[in-house]
């Protein structure tokens, strides 16, 4: 890019594409630091809140570092007329970014693809049984894309639903962690995620120690496998503990 | 759907309870693979997996164009995959289109590795001809012609097929090129590149049902399936992408067995599926020789 300052640029644009065309040099090194100071295996601070939307069901903010999300439940209302009798109940669920979460706008990932992603996330966590003939809507807003984003939108849906009274076996917490190099980096940021070799994303149901989902990139050896599913299996248990107490202050806290 | 009786529900798992399932096979043992390259004379590539039942085509066209501005060293490769309502009934409308993009994505989780493109089967930077300008484009399309199950494990291995079947054309370009213009590039009709697929990973899928997990399920035991888990394995017996299907939760420690049970299965599908791909070929060649 410093060739091509001399000239005067007609229109601004983010400089995103330039600053990726090579990794930087801190990634080849063992001793390298993170972009927000972080360590390897220290996750963002979690902000959470349940109650974000007052016409919802249910609803949450969850704020990771500068992934931002808000999640509202709506249901169990009337599943559709065209829709089959189903004794169980129905999940629906749908992710969708505002144009400018992402740095260039409108150039969120592909959306269908999260939304099935978190469909399967949740399905197993929710106990579908106790409401048949019934749908439950999932609707979650990424307001600002930071990195991580489906892990931040599943805990931060899981605790929507928590606060929409439906019946769960237990919350959904989800962790992912990036490979790049010989480094595991946990809940990464989205500088770190388009660099990133490999991407190991676990989401789990922390104190049933039962996985719900998981999805693995890139190349990994079994050891490294172990190694990455113990540091989200780890963050998720925590995460697990700061979603409970999320949930108590709000239903012990008074209603203003 | 697939509308089972109690009774027949009770007998799939108990046969896979013994290690003896409904059609004979043992748990860990795959329906014959059928493997035909060269079917669609206008691809690149291409190549029909039959697995039992299970009815797949791929198809590999590489396109000239213009790599991404940030891997501009690097060619592009897409994949979908398309579940056609002939195959079953089921797949018309929606549930075609959702059972699609969850075979389209898990199929790019499991081919093209990282966003960095560590770990991918196919070396994007083999793809490109000239840096920042020109490269080729790979449009690898599957399509589901019948369905009996395991449908991701035959597409995996009719995309390997399809891609050592792929050739590419030799391209020239043109020495002259300022470095600010489209360079002009030749495209042999002649000569003609091959890919190296020894780096393509195969896709095992596990599918769990009482206790035990099996590989290859038909339709009628994935219907009773609580959760599956899709590995994808390189011939180095690297995990090369993971992806889970079913709601049911799966204990930490069983999906590490998981993927040590897929890797020691997948170095007898690698060389019996190699041994298919060579015999395809060969029957090929034979086929243009005679006519």
């Amino acid at each position: 890019m410093a060739g091509k300052s001399s000239a005067t640029p007609t229109t601004y644009s983010p400089s995103l594409s330039g600053q990726k065309k090579k990794r930087p040099s801190f990634l080849t090194d063992s001793d390298w630091v993170r972009p927000d100071g972080r360590g390897p295996h220290q996750c963002r601070p979690a902000f959470l809140r349940t109650g974000a939307v007052n016409s919802a069901s249910g609803s949450a903010y969850a704020e990771f570092g500068n992934t931002k999300v808000i999640v509202s439940v709506f249901g169990p209302r009337e599943s559709k007329k065209a829709m089959m009798y189903s004794d169980t109940g129905r999940l629906n669920c749908n992710v969708s970014y505002t144009t400018f979460a992402t740095p260039i706008r409108g150039q969120a990932p592909e959306t269908k693809d999260l939304s099935s992603m978190l469909h399967k996330a949740l399905e197993g966590a929710i106990i579908l049984k106790s409401f048949p003939k019934t749908t439950v809507d999932v609707f979650a807003l990424v307001l600002e894309s930071g990195g991580s984003d489906l892990p931040v939108i599943t805990t931060c849906a899981s605790l929507a639903l928590a606060d929409a009274g439906i019946m769960l076996y237990d919350m959904v917490a989800s962790v992912s962690v990036s490979c790049i190099g010989k480094n595991l980096l946990i809940d990464p940021v989205s500088e770190e995620e388009s660099y990133q070799d490999g991407s190991l994303m676990i989401t789990c149901m922390p104190s049933r120690n039962e996985v719900t989902q998981m999805t693995v990139t890139g190349e990994w050896s079994t050891p490294k496998i172990h190694e990455a599913m113990q540091l989200c299996l780890d963050a998720c248990s925590k995460l697990g503990k700061i979603m409970r107490s999320c949930l108590k202050e709000a239903a012990s806290g008074p209603q203003d | 759907m697939v509308g089972l009786s109690l009774g027949e529900q009770n007998f799939i798992k108990g046969g896979i309870a013994q290690d003896l399932r409904t059609d004979g096979r043992k748990r860990l043992a795959y329906r014959p693979i059928f493997v035909e390259t060269g079917v669609i004379p206008q691809a690149s590539g291409s190549a029909r997996v039959k697995l039992g039942a299970t009815d797949v085509i791929a198809s590999v066209k590489a396109e000239l164009g213009k790599p991404n501005p940030s891997h501009p060293d690097k060619g592009k490769v897409s994949i979908y995959v398309d579940c056609s309502p002939t195959a079953e009934p089921t797949f018309e409308g929606r549930g075609g289109e959702e059972l699609s993009t969850e075979l389209s994505s898990a199929l790019q989780r499991c081919l093209l590795g990282g966003k960095s493109g560590a770990g991918a089967g196919i070396d994007l930077s083999s793809l490109s001809i000239v840096e920042g300008k020109v490269c080729w484009d790979l449009y690898i399309d599957g399509l589901v012609v019948s369905s009996d199950g395991n449908v991701l494990d035959a597409l995996g291995a009719a995309i390997k097929a399809a891609l050592s079947n792929t050739v590419i054309p030799k391209v020239q370009v043109a020495a002259n090129a300022s470095s600010d213009e489209q360079p002009e590039v030749d495209v042999s009709d002649e000569e003609f590149l091959q890919f190296d697929t020894s780096a393509v990973p195969v896709i095992i899928t596990l599918t769990k049902i009482g206790k035990h997990y099996i590989v290859d399920a038909t339709t009628e035991e994935e219907s009773q399936m609580s959760s599956a888990v899709s590995v994808s394995i390189n011939r180095q017996g690297r995990i090369c992408g993971l992806t889970k299907r079913g709601g049911a939760g799966l204990d930490p420690s069983i999906i590490l067995d998981m993927i040590s049970v897929a890797k020691h299965v997948s170095e007898q599908l690698i060389n019996k599926l190699d041994s298919e791909i060579a015999a395809a070929e060969a029957c090929e060649e034979e086929t243009e020789m005679d006519s």
